[in-house]
């Protein structure tokens, strides 16, 4: 048997077996729903329900035996000590009696329970529906003020010089809240029903009394519903409760269960039908690299679903990290075309950027004037550092990478004592106490925060798009794109491509370079604008070290070489990696709890995919 | 053309001539005591030059400064913590380490030497990247397997609630091997300088003897190695060195270093290296397997960067399990490219020179920010800037001295074409 037709045969069982869970998948999926479904529910519900009162029963015994016991031994005129032991041996035996004693289910008639907590849960999911709309309704009525509150708390906060926290999340304050009078019907409504479920269980449970019910009502209305309660929930929060012995059809009920999990298995197992199928296609049109990350990126895709971790809510905020950060990758184009290969040196640019943001700040310029200001005085710092890096540039041509590597990080550790000298006088952005400006510095509604992200934005189902900073992406890439199709972009390419035959054309091959430095430069200080309004803080100091590795990163991820590239490269490689990294975080957190794995990841999925673009950047066949 | 001699050492030695006067003025604006200065010194001396050392090699082999000497701090961290387990102390433990360290290391250094095989030109950018991946797979090594898959008993190596090995690992429990090496044999700068004095001029005088030294150049450094110590008998130059011990047995080891540095370039393999590093081509054409050669240099500056880190861990007493071994790449580089090397020849004494003028800078510059900015923070930074800033300029200079030596031979070759 040839290689390729073990490949074939193995794709065809991948196929088949993954069309096969899709079918039972889909086939499972609606009796969720459905009476069968409801049936599963119920099953398992009443089983935990009597597990759960069972325990209160023996309680009840027990409490039946002891006061025995004492009336027994009182008679028998023995002192308290001999009270005591007889209280004690009596519980024992009670306990003993019960400890092992199984009900037997099957000729209990649960026909009236069944009924009255179909009623108690519609009672009870009727009230929490009720509670979480009223509960919303408050929660917006009283934003504003929250906001407000929280502004108002950041301010004082600046002001005494404290350091102002990062994730800032407005809460409500719930305190004022009041039950209104709907809720207060319908969990009267509940209570009444409840009742009804006390009466249908005393006639299983004759021994349990009116006060063993009250105690019980709190374990019992957590069983049958819970507020945000699905199918899945349900069912897990039964089975933990070791009620799945109550099931006739388990392997059913199981199906039914896992039918979603069923139908991703079954599409991952087509993914894997089709790579293996393809998998040289895919490898020599991607290159391995892409291969295993865009497999990567799919895997984690579906273990989000698998863990039943939101996907629209973590491919929403992928896009948004793809918006942020693509400026900066799209800073590594013209690097790359005019033939300075990846601009490590990309903190330069970023650094301008960030200037320009704090001049903003400390004039106070609001909303988007101070941000296309921010803008403008970032490129023109830019424009002139950039100018300069390239003249160095051009003297050393074919060493630029580890040269520009360690100039960018000179001048982001220059930088550093710099923004502890800058005369800056904001207290925005000055430490009160002690010199220098803050390491980040908190942007808010007066300056540019969100001043993109929130422009047009909407919302589809979890899914935010954030309009306006996918809009200014695509515009600037647009920009980027239509520059290399003008002449001078033409030239550029060609002394990116061949600096010789660039020079034997008559293209001045320095002045093209000088120009792609400029923009490469040009371009990362917006961007790091782009990504300091989308995160809403700027970071200062060591932070804007790395962020060339990652911009260069995203881009080779994409598919460029040190030497080749396009604008297409900039927007898969930053959507593929931002959203290995947006998605990695949650699901390593549920695989280990509370680790640094994703960290862990951008670290090697970055530095990784540079080393594999060194690596294939020539030079290796020679001796 | 005297005028030129200078002009030609200041241009050569700028760097250095830079940071002499650098030093100068921090010190004087530090307001540190010389002799707290020199106490600092020796200290940091002792802990960093066998590292630096460990650079040498590659540089000759055209390799450039070898930034993954950071993955054989690691492998000497791997085995430290597991020395620390097994519970073997004191110099036992450090010869163990040292043991241990050597095969991991040296298979490490196989494997980078084969990645930057294939990416020959770009050796130091790639090795730098490939100190972050590795710390990448450090990270996973220490978080996720140590500690977790593979359990640790020692306490204090493992933090109850937290997922991996402890942030900071100490050596100076009785576990420990703090001091293993500093502490066999520590006497007082005098004393130090008398033994090491007697011992050269011995030498010296038995190469006289056997004919191998020029009877006059070892009669003036006889006389030098006098004059020092007479020099010593002066109170106010004894004063300066008041505070100074010497661990004796670790500067002896970064002699041993030194002199296996000279002598490998005498063997076969050293003319190998320096082959190599001169040309590639001309290399393989004579018959030498260009790639092993690069290997093997790779391999060693590997084993012996992580005995470097052994012994900066030994004198620290402690060392932060996720950081210690990130800078190491960084600061060994800029020390010896401070002391006159470039990324194409270094020698010993340039090293040593380097890592003096380096680590000066280091003690001094935090307390000169404090006086001359107010802020103890700019000195901090200050010589961060400095430590990339030296690399960043060694690699210009390199860079521009390879594109201007290119031009007249593009020049003559592209005459030769014509004709």
């Amino acid at each position: 048997m040839t290689p390729s037709k073990v490949k074939r045969i193995i794709a065809i069982v991948l196929a088949v077996a993954g069309v096969a869970l899709i079918v039972l998948g889909a086939l499972s999926l609606p009796k969720r729903g459905g009476e069968q479904g409801q049936q599963i529910l119920d099953t398992l519900r009443i089983r935990t329900l009597l597990n759960a009162t069972g325990d209160g029963v023996v309680e009840s015994y027990v409490a039946i035996a002891k006061k025995d016991a004492t009336a027994k031994a009182k008679e028998a005129g023995g002192g308290m000590a001999a009270i005591r032991d007889a209280v004690a041996k009596a519980e024992e035996e009670t306990r003993a009696k019960y400890a092992n004693a199984t009900t037997d289910f099957s000729t209990l008639d649960t026909e009236a329970l069944s009924q009255a907590v179909h009623a108690y849960e519609s009672a009870l999911s009727a009230y929490y529906a009720s509670a979480a709309a009223a509960e919303q309704a408050y929660v917006d009525a009283h934003m504003e003020e929250a906001r407000a509150a929280a502004e108002a708390e950041r301010a004082a906060k600046l002001a005494a010089g404290e350091d102002v926290p990062e994730e800032t999340e407005v809460t409500v304050d719930m305190s004022g809240f009041e039950a209104t009078e709907e809720m207060q019907r319908l969990s009267a409504a509940a209570d009444e029903s409840y009742a009804a479920v006390g009466a249908a269980l005393q006639e299983i449970y004759p021994v349990l009394d009116s006060g063993a019910l009250d105690t019980l009502k709190g374990t019992i209305s957590a069983i049958v519903f819970q507020s945000g309660d699905t199918f899945t929930v349900q069912y897990d929060r039964y089975i933990a409760a070791g009620s799945g012995a109550a099931l006739s059809n388990a392997t059913s009920a199981f199906l039914v269960r896992y039918a979603d999990d069923l139908v991703y298995g079954g599409v991952a197992l087509l993914v894997c039908a089709l790579v293996v199928m393809f998998n040289e296609l895919l490898v020599s049109k991607l290159g391995i690299p892409r291969v295993i990350i865009g497999l990567f990126f799919i895997l984690l895709c579906f273990m989000s679903l698998w863990y039943d971790l939101s996907l629209s809510t973590l491919l929403s905020n992928t896009v948004v990290r793809m918006g942020m950060n693509s400026i900066m990758v799209l800073a590594m184009v013209p690097g790359i075309q005019c033939g300075i290969s990846l601009n490590l040196g990309l903190p330069i640019g970023l650094v301008a950027g960030l200037i320009g943001g704090l001049m903003t700040i400390e004039m106070g310029i609001p909303g988007w004037g101070g941000f296309l200001f921010a803008i403008l005085v970032g490129a023109v710092i830019a424009a002139v550092a950039g100018w300069l890096y390239a003249q160095l540039l051009n003297r050393l041509k074919g060493e630029e990478m580890s040269v520009t590597t360690y100039v960018g990080f000179s001048i982001v550790s220059l930088m550093c004592i710099a923004w502890l000298v800058l005369p800056f006088q904001s207290l925005k952005l000055r430490w009160p106490l002690g010199t220098g400006l803050r390491n980040t510095i908190g942007l808010d509604s007066t300056n540019f925060k969100h001043i993109l992200d929130d422009l047009l934005a909407f919302n589809i189902g979890g899914f935010t798009v954030p309009t306006g900073l996918l809009l200014f992406m695509l515009l600037c890439c647009f920009l980027v794109w239509l520059f290399s199709r003008s002449k001078t972009g033409v030239a550029m390419q060609a002394v990116g491509n061949n600096p010789r035959f660039a020079e034997a054309t008559g293209i001045n091959v320095d002045k093209m370079r000088v120009i792609g430095t400029v923009l490469s430069t040009v371009l990362g200080a917006v961007g790091i604008l782009v990504y300091s309004q989308s995160y809403g803080f700027m970071q200062l100091y060591t932070a804007p070290r790395q962020m060339g590795f990652i911009a260069a990163s995203a881009i080779l991820i994409g598919g460029a070489s040190t030497s080749r590239c396009k604008i297409s490269h900039v927007l898969i490689g930053t959507f593929l990696f931002q959203g290995v990294l947006t998605l990695g975080m949650p699901v390593a957190n549920v695989l280990v709890p509370g680790s640094t794995i994703s960290e862990t990841l951008r670290i090697l999925i970055s530095n990784g995919i540079i080393l594999y673009a060194l690596t294939k950047s020539g030079g290796g066949s020679r001796a | 053309m005297r005028k030129n001699d200078v002009r030609a050492i200041v241009r050569n030695n700028a760097v250095t001539i830079m940071f002499v006067v650098l030093c100068i003025i921090c010190m004087a604006y530090s307001g540190q005591s010389v002799a707290y200065v020199m106490y600092e010194l020796f200290g940091r001396l002792s802990r960093n030059a066998f590292i630096v050392l460990a650079l040498i090699i590659p540089i000759v082999a055209g390799m450039g400064i070898n930034f993954a000497i950071t993955i054989g701090a690691m492998a000497a961290q791997i085995a430290a913590l597991w020395v620390i387990e097994w519970g073997v102390s004191g110099i036992g433990g450090f010869l163990l380490a040292m043991l241990i360290t050597m095969p991991i290391a040296a298979f490490f250094g196989l494997l980078i030497g084969k990645l930057m095989n294939k990416m020959k030109g770009q050796e130091m950018i790639g090795g730098l990247i490939l100190g972050y991946f590795a710390n990448g797979l450090y990270q996973l090594l220490f978080l996720f397997i140590f500690g977790n898959l593979i359990p640790l008993n020692t306490p204090g190596l493992v933090i109850k609630g937290s997922t991996g090995v402890a942030n900071t690992i100490d050596l100076s429990t009785a576990r420990g091997f703090k001091y293993a090496l500093d502490g066999i044999w520590r006497v007082p700068f005098g004393e130090a300088l008398y033994i090491c004095c007697g011992v050269i001029a011995v030498v010296l005088v038995v190469l006289m003897l056997m004919k191998k030294l020029a009877r006059v150049k070892s009669l003036i450094a006889i006389g030098a190695l006098a004059a020092a110590c007479l020099l010593y008998q002066i109170p106010a130059v004894a004063e300066l060195f008041a505070m100074v011990n010497i661990p004796m047995v670790t500067f002896m080891v970064v002699g041993v270093l030194c002199l296996f540095n000279l002598g490998l370039m005498k063997t076969r393999i050293g003319q190998q290296f320096r082959a190599v590093g001169q040309n590639r081509t001309v290399a393989n054409a004579s018959g030498i397997n260009v790639d092993r050669v690069r290997v093997i240099a790779i391999m060693i500056s590997t084993v012996l960067a992580g005995w470097g880190q052994l012994i900066f861990v030994q004198n620290m007493g402690s060392f932060q399990t996720y950081g210690a071994h990130e800078q190491v790449g960084l600061y060994a580089g800029a020390a010896i490219l401070v002391g006159g090397a470039s990324i194409r020849r270094a020698t010993n004494s340039q090293a040593m020179l380097g890592c003096i003028l380096f680590h000066l800078l280091f003690i001094v510059a935090p307390a000169a920010g404090k006086n001359l900015f107010g802020d103890a923070a700019i000195g901090e930074y200050f010589r961060v800037f400095i430590s990339y800033g030296v690399i960043a300029l060694a690699l210009v200079m390199h860079a521009w001295s390879g594109v201007q030596k290119k031009k007249p031979q593009n020049a003559l070759r592209e005459a030769a074409a014509k004709n």
